[in-house]
């Protein structure tokens, strides 16, 4: 809901569509050129504009006596604050007959001394918004100066003394100065349109900006719940996996445990094709415990109750266990398992079963899209400064010559449950859970994994793995979300 | 309505809505064309280099009821261009009456529902109620190509509730009509609420025939519902 009232919804005075310094300035001109004063006031009486020119000595004169002082505030006050009408001594003004209909609302306010002032209504749509005073001038009509009027302020009121004085005051018929004074008008309008459009459409301009913000700020709001929303029920997803999976693997553990003791012959003896029945089933039912584990691992890592816990390793040691449980697999299906690495190397420090978890994913990996016949070798280098980790540290390597993932899909492979190949057809089985524990593994210990691949020429898994990592103690590692947020406030 | 007993006076303010291009601003420029300029201020506009209405138009018309109260009907217009949606909403605060301007071609159909739905958000975001302020609905651009019928134009008539004038803009045609409509519309609306005739004197037909007044209204409807002038007015 949008609050605040617009400016379009109020009058606007005088003061905010006027420019108040070129507006002097015009009015200055305007003075000079025709030697008559201008004075400017809005509907409440405050001064716009106050240029005086000429009477400045006369009326110095007349006002430094008493009672000169007190008519000349009344005038003053007349012309200034008094009704826009005809009354309180105001007149028509003596017009050329063409200049009437443009000279409408103006008004003659003869002044004590003989002088006069020509005061006009400033009319915008209707209203009146201020009024526009000239003079005082010495009208031309004007036959016997000084008037009774001015000499009876004081005796010591010297005719002689006032005569130069009034002299510099600009004489003109009325009906001069009232052409001026419509030429004025005029002038004035075209300005106040301008003022006016100037005015508000700068200010509309802020209250849309104001008002476009408000409704950015609104749909963030509802964003921001839409996403801590999505976050609670992705939460909830993780906490019922881990409780299904639990749920899962206790009677599976059942199931083979007991298909075991049958193969074994510990509740008496089976012929060979129940022998290779019962083994199926032991068999199917540890490939689906290894899924369930990886279903409960991922949705543990996503529920933040994983810890790694560090303890100083052999990485020989590391690599050989991890090559020595994948050996039936790559025997089975016929690719050649080649290792490379140093012969001794110092201790380094990491979570032993966790590390090795993240090679037996890789190394299954890279078996399961490799083709008979075809390679695939683990690498593991020395230890040296790693420029990825501005640390010391140890590379694995983990390639192939399968099937290769394509370029556009580096990142996604490493979200959970994400396969390259996702059609219910497809021909590698899995949940595509490997990779997410992978990396999920290798940043809890501060290291990096990339991957690099040619389609039909194979894959290349690098880790890259500090000597230790920066934090010694038991860490909780996070989901492998690739989350953009924004950067921290740096003042 | 801004209706203030001290200064008597009261403000009307009509809003032209509608699709960019259809022709809010030329009814505007056409009411301006045909009003005599004591009675109205100058049309101010505020376009881009290419001709379109940045923020909004402004035309205020104004006159003296019998009892002395001064009206002021001020039209404005709003930006049609979709990036302009905040201004929009500003210039529709506090509207009595809202003039949809629909292009009556038959390509225009989506962009004027877009409109209409727009209208009635921003509405809602001033707190605007529908049944309060009154919407008429101008189509426009009846002598192109492409225009809906008029057998077509009463289907949507009946749709809803809203008066529906016909025009051709760019000519004048139903520009005047359209402004009676609207202006009836929200005297109607205020009458209502309000109750103008009662509070300050002004009927329906005084504030009608006052605005049209001084408004060539040659060659329009208007001439058929609206008392002849009288002998000496300007046209």
């Amino acid at each position: 809901m949008r609050q605040g009232e617009s400016v379009l919804q109020r009058r606007i005075s005088l003061g905010e569509m006027l420019d108040t310094d070129s507006f002097t300035e015009v009015v200055k001109g305007f003075v000079e050129l025709y030697r008559v004063g201008i004075k400017v006031f809005d509907e409440k009486g405050a001064k716009l504009a106050d240029i005086k020119i000429g009477n400045g000595d006369f009326c110095g004169y007349v006002f430094s006596f008493p009672e000169g002082r007190r008519r000349c505030t009344a005038t003053v006050g007349r012309v200034k604050d008094g009704p826009l009408a005809l009354s309180h001594g105001a007149r028509l003004p003596v017009l050329e007959p063409d200049l009437v209909p443009q000279a409408k609302g103006m008004l003659t306010v003869p002044c004590f001394t003989g002088l006069r002032y020509l005061v006009v209504p400033i009319l915008w749509e209707g209203d009146t918004m201020g009024r526009v005073v000239f003079g005082p001038f010495m009208p031309d009509d004007l036959k016997d100066f000084p008037p009774r009027t001015l000499t009876e302020i004081s005796e010591g009121f010297d005719v002689t003394n006032a005569r130069p004085l009034v002299d510099k005051v600009r004489l003109a018929p009325e009906g001069t100065i009232a052409r001026v004074m419509v030429h004025f008008g005029q002038l004035l309008q075209t300005m106040l349109f301008g003022g006016q459009k100037m005015f508000l459409t700068s200010q509309l301009h802020i209250e849309a900006t104001l008002d476009s913000n408000r409704e950015l700020e609104e749909r963030n709001k509802k964003l921001e719940e839409a996403n801590n929303h999505l976050k609670e029920l992705d939460r909830l997803k993780s906490a019922f996996l881990a409780t299904v999976s639990h749920e899962l693997r206790t009677p599976l553990t059942s199931i083979i445990g007991y298909s075991e003791m049958l193969a074994e012959g510990l509740a008496g003896p089976l012929n060979g094709e129940q022998v290779d029945y019962v083994r199926t089933i032991m068999e199917k039912g540890e490939t689906l415990l290894k899924l369930i584990s990886s279903i409960l691992d991922i949705s543990q890592i996503e529920a933040g109750k994983v810890r790694l816990n560090f303890e100083p390793m052999d990485a020989l040691e590391l690599i050989n266990g991890s090559l020595s449980s994948l050996r039936p697999q790559v025997q089975k299906k016929g690719v050649a398992l080649e290792a490379k690495m140093p012969a001794k190397m110092p201790l380094v420090t990491g979570d032993r079963d966790r590390l090795r978890q993240v090679i037996v994913n890789l190394l299954t990996n890279a078996v399961k899209f490799t083709p008979r016949g075809g390679r695939v070798a683990v690498t593991l280098t020395e230890i040296q400064q790693q420029p990825d980790l501005n640390a010391l540290g140890y590379r694995i390597l983990v390639e192939d010559s399968g099937v290769g993932i394509p370029a556009d899909q580096f990142d996604k492979i490493f979200n959970s449950f994400y396969q390259v190949d996702s059609s219910s057809t497809r021909e590698y089985g899995g949940a595509g859970l490997g990779l997410a524990i992978v990396k999920s593994f290798v940043e809890g210990h501060g290291g990096v994994v990339r991957v690099a691949s040619e389609i039909g020429h194979g894959s290349r898994f690098t880790l890259v793995l500090p000597v230790a990592p920066s934090s010694l103690q038991q860490v909780l590692i996070t989901p492998p979300v690739t989350s953009v947020g924004p950067a921290d406030d740096r003042f | 309505m801004q209706l203030n007993h001290a200064q008597r006076e009261l403000t009307v303010k009509i809003v032209y809505y509608g699709p960019g291009l259809s022709g809010k601003t030329t009814n505007l420029q056409m009411v301006h064309q045909r009003t005599s300029p004591e009675v109205r201020g100058r049309l101010l506009t505020v376009e881009t280099h290419d001709d379109r209405t940045l923020f909004f138009d402004l035309l205020p018309v104004f006159f003296s009821t019998a009892n002395g109260f001064k009206v002021k009907v001020k039209l404005f217009t709003v930006p049609g261009q979709v990036i302009h949606n905040a201004t929009r909403r500003i210039v529709l605060q506090g509207a009595d009456a809202v003039a949809f301007i629909a292009d009556s071609r038959r390509a225009a159909g989506q962009e004027n529902n877009a409109y209409w739905k727009n209208l009635v958000e921003n509405m809602k975001e001033n707190n605007l109620d529908p049944a309060q302020v009154p919407i008429i609905i101008q189509y426009n651009k009846r002598d192109l190509p492409d225009t809906k019928t008029d057998a077509e134009i009463e289907e949507t008539r009946k749709k809803g509730k809203e008066p529906v004038v016909g025009a051709i803009a760019i000519r004048g045609i139903g520009v005047l009509e359209t402004l009676y409509t609207v202006l009836q519309s929200a005297y109607r609306s205020l009458e209502a609420r309000a109750h103008l005739a009662k509070t300050i004197g002004l009927t329906e037909k005084e504030f009608l025939s006052q605005v049209f007044a001084n408004m060539d209204i040659t060659g329009t409807e208007l001439e058929k519902l609206l008392p002849p002038r009288p002998a000496g007015a300007r046209t």
